[in-house]
């Protein structure tokens, strides 16, 4: 009973006695037909995920990309979608994280880092990361992307288990560049 | 049809719980594997996202199911009682007891097992291993610091040493390896090499470090030696014994340096650690790193096995409560059916059947309810067409009875029925005419209460006799001062199998007859007389007209023929003279003078006149020692024995037996004369006890006549019967 107490006011508490994990601005770039986006992922690298990590568990960020065609007084159109897993690994023997990177489960990037900044950093700062390619979509449309960050899991209740993850956070719009002449 | 129905049906349910069974079965025993298994998987599949979320759903699903089945049956059960369904209280009262009985300590062992999971999960990690882990892999991570610190200091040292060398100088290398050696030897390092940028310039190992060729350091490593100044690195590779530590230090370019400037100088140096102690301190990293990891899963962890173990709860509970109701069910549904069933025949539907299949005691219960229901309709349909057949009975006996009533009471004769009970049941209108009475003064009485007066009396006295004797009396009742005759015949009344339910008493009122009996008797007596008396006159008129012949012509033997004449005339004259006499006698028979009699004295004295008169005719008699005196005229009654006496005397034939008998019969006296002679032509029985009638050819036909006379003067009887073997029986019945 006093489990069950305790894990309520941790429940009802908690989320609000530590910051919430949130996404900065996203800076979108295009770079041809490509979409670069550039975010940081802050709050994120709270005691919960750092021990994970230093457990030398595999922990996942996990970063959930959505192109929308922005609709004025309507609902925006999902056009695609798409995935970046960061996965940390710690090997407390040789005292290193490396760091693998997926995009649509395929390997971009793989790091290898000996302290919790440079970790941090290879987890939480995604920069110039071409997540979508605009080929076929007309140059008028307006678009824009939403990116959310998974961190993981937490139980409610000692048994009900939730996924702890950000808003939504959207890039402002952009249009698709005109095809050359 | 319907049976081929049920039986599938019931085959069917059969199968599903079958199934339902397998399934359990085959879902626990994977579930036991799946836990068995899970001991050997690394925490971190077992405290997976993906199988966490999925055991979260199943558990939902089964929550959801278990509510679904507890609150359907719920809903159905209140529903029935809100509607008063019959048997639903106790069906109520049933499901509750097996679903709680299932429920409770399901629950109850769940609470209690969760408390002791988390109890044990807690305790993991409370226990002492958990600092003596954390404090092995503290000291062994400050083995490994204090080597790299000495190892940067030295690395620090020798790149500060190296600065001055010509490292792209051919003629320097010989200085510059000798130098690296001095260091080597002098800083105990078991590898030292210098690096420009990430290019390999020299090197030297210690001879007795185990180290056989020079590992090649990450790049990574050189870049950030490069552009922090310093880098540590441990290697374990294959072909290293033990763990290697490397450190790197060197002078960063400086800030404003030239694109094209020469990398920075590297000097890397090494320490390899000893192997069994490498594996100590990998083995104590490891374990700690396991701790740690659990330690981190810990919620993750108690979740799953809660996860699993409220599954495995849930599914016992959905097991269990289905389980109950499905019993519950097999026990209410055919005691709900059976109380419908009883609601519907009490109100008079007795086609109703209870159509529940069930194969323990409840299922006999309802066949035998079924069979009983059979029964009390064909039961009904019996007492139905009984109850028509009656009724059509009771129509025709009533009708019956209305006939007979009315037949009773257009008889002439009287007819009283007399019940088994001994009241009477019925008296015609002739019969209470005849008697003078009204209905309600003899139906329903007893005949003693009905007929209490001495003159009915006699009625009731006949009904006290035997019920054997099926003969016609004669009783003479005085009634309104009027002698009345009437025959009575009292029959008793058998039912078909003998046994004799009343009698019935049929009254033949015989005054007027007799009166005319008496008329035409007279009358034939007159004509007897007349005839009598012709048979004398003719003689005396031949007689005398004889004379007259003889006297006219003067014949001479007119005096002969006077004596003869007159001889004639005398004795036919004194032969009308005894006729007239005894005609006289017979007219003017005195009424009876009644006194006490002894009749046996009476009986034996005239018996003595016969003794011996006709040889080889015995003469016998048999009269009760104890017998009463008799209310008689003696000299009449005498005379009437003589009379029958003298016929018997004469007609028996010797050898032959004539004998006398008088008993007390009830309350009547029975005188009986019998005689073995030729007895009576049945025709000449009717007309005996008629004046001048007789079967002999002689004598006056007086004698019976003059018995008979002297027998109904007493209110008595006489009849004639044929003796057995032969002969003739007169019985003479006088009032006692």
């Amino acid at each position: 009973m006093r489990a069950t107490l305790a894990l309520l006011c941790l429940f009802g508490f908690a989320p609000q006695a530590r910051a919430e994990a949130r996404i900065s601005e996203i800076k979108i770039a295009l770079d041809g037909d490509r979409v670069l986006a550039t975010f940081t992922l802050r709050n994120a690298f709270d005691r919960r995920l750092s021990e994970r990590i230093d457990s030398g568990l595999p922990t996942a960020i996990t970063y959930r990309f959505e192109l929308h065609r922005d609709r004025k007084r309507w609902w925006d159109r999902k056009l695609e979608e798409s995935t970046l897993e960061v996965v940390a690994m710690y090997d407390a023997v040789a005292r290193e994280y490396t760091v693998h990177s997926k995009l649509d489960g395929k390997l971009i990037e793989s790091r290898t880092v000996r302290d919790k900044k440079a970790l941090e950093s290879a987890m939480t700062q995604v920069g110039q990361l071409p997540v979508f390619t605009l080929t076929g979509l007309p140059h008028d449309r307006r678009l824009l992307l939403k990116v959310r960050a998974e961190l993981g899991s937490r139980t409610i209740l000692a048994l009900i288990p939730e996924t702890i993850d950000t808003d939504w956070k959207e890039s402002s719009k952009f249009r698709p560049p005109r095809p050359p002449a | 049809m319907r049976l081929r129905e049920s039986f599938d049906r019931h085959r069917k349910n059969h199968r599903l719980i079958l199934g339902g069974l397998a399934l359990l079965l085959l879902l626990f025993t994977g579930l036991f594997y799946m836990a068995q298994r899970g001991r050997e998987l690394p925490a971190f599949l077992v405290t997976n996202r993906v199988l966490l979320f999925v055991l979260w759903y199943v558990n939902v699903v089964l929550i959801l199911v278990v509510l679904f089945v507890l609150l359907r049956n719920l809903f159905k059960l209140l529903v029935e009682r809100r509607h008063r369904v019959l048997g639903s209280t106790f069906k109520f009262k049933l499901v509750a007891t097996y679903v709680g009985l299932s429920l409770i300590p399901v629950l109850v062992l769940f609470a209690i097992a969760t408390e002791l999971l988390q109890g044990s999960i807690d305790r993991w990690f409370n226990t002492p291993v958990a600092p003596v882990l954390e404090q092995g892999n503290a000291v062994a991570q400050a083995l490994y610091d204090q080597i790299e610190r000495t190892n940067l200091r030295d690395a620090g040292r020798a790149s500060a040493e190296l600065g001055g060398f010509d490292l792209h100088a051919a003629q320097a290398r010989p200085r510059l390896t000798r130098r690296l050696q001095e260091l080597q030897r002098e800083l105990d390092l078991d590898l030292l090499a210098v690096y420009e940028g990430r290019e390999f310039v020299q090197a030297v190992l210690d001879s007795q470090s185990g180290l056989s060729d020079l590992p090649e350091p990450e790049h990574s490593f050189l870049d950030q030696a490069a552009a922090e100044g310093r880098a540590t690195s441990i290697r374990e590779r294959p072909g290293i014994p033990g763990s290697l530590l490397l450190a790197a230090a060197a002078t960063p370019l400086a800030a404003g340096a030239e694109p094209d400037a020469p990398p920075p100088v590297v000097v890397v140096a090494g320490t390899l650690l000893d192997p069994v102690l490498a594996e100590q301190r990998q083995k104590l990293v490891q374990g700690y790193q396991t701790f740690r990891q659990l330690e981190v899963q810990k919620d993750d962890l108690r979740a799953s096995h809660l996860l699993l173990f409220l599954m495995v709860t849930l599914l016992i509970l959905l097991a269990s409560s289905w389980v109950g109701l499905y019993l519950a069910k097999q026990v209410t549904v055919p005691i709900q059916a059976l109380a419908e069933g009883t609601r519907r025949i009490s109100g008079g539907d007795l086609a109703h059947r209870v159509e529940v299949v069930a194969d323990d005691e409840l299922g006999v219960l309802v066949q035998s309810f079924n069979r009983m229901t059979e029964e009390l309709e064909s039961n009904k349909e019996l007492l139905e067409r009984g109850n028509r057949e009656l009724t059509e009975s009771n129509r025709r006996l009533a009708d019956e009875r209305a006939m007979i009533a009315a037949v009773l009471e257009n008889l002439a004769a009287g007819v009283v029925s007399i019940h088994s009970s001994g009241r009477i049941f019925t008296c015609n209108s002739a019969a209470l005419k005849m008697l003078r009475q009204g209905e309600p003064e003899v139906v329903g009485r007893r005949p003693e209460e009905a007929w209490a007066d001495r003159e009915r009396g006699r009625l009731a006295e006949l009904l006290r006799e035997e019920s054997g004797r099926r003969d016609a009396r004669e009783v003479h009742m005085l009634l309104g001062g009027e002698w009345k005759t009437f025959e009575v015949k009292v029959t008793p009344i058998a039912d078909a199998s003998g046994v004799v339910q009343g009698r019935v008493m049929v009254l033949e009122d015989l005054t007027e007859l007799i009166k005319a009996q008496q008329l035409a008797a007279w009358s034939e007596a007159a004509r007897r007389i007349a005839h009598e008396i012709k048979n004398p006159l003719t003689p005396i008129r031949l007689a005398a007209e004889r004379l007259l012949m003889k006297h006219r012509q003067g014949d001479p033997a007119l005096g002969t023929a006077i004596d003869e004449g007159v001889e004639i005339i005398v004795r036919e004259v004194v032969t009308l003279q005894e006729m007239v006499d005894e005609f006289s006698r017979y007219a003017r028979m005195p009424r009876p003078r009644p006194t006490h009699v002894d009749l046996s004295k009476l009986v034996s004295e005239t018996l003595h006149l016969y003794r011996n008169l006709k040889p080889g005719v015995e003469i016998g008699h048999q009269v009760d020692g104890g017998l009463a005196p008799a209310w008689i005229d003696g000299e009449q009654i005498k005379r009437a024995l003589i009379n029958l006496l003298d016929n018997a005397v004469e007609a028996t034939d010797p050898p032959g037996q004539v004998s006398v008998s008088a008993h007390q019969v009830n309350s009547h006296l029975e005188i009986r004369v019998s005689d073995t002679g030729r007895g009576i032509p049945a025709e000449s029985k009717e007309k005996l006890f008629l004046p001048y009638y007789s079967t002999k050819g002689r004598g006056t036909g007086l004698g019976l006549a003059i018995v008979h006379r002297i027998v109904a003067d007493h209110h008595g009887s006489i009849r004639v019967e044929d003796n057995v073997p032969r002969g003739t029986v007169f019985t003479v019945e006088l009032p006692g």
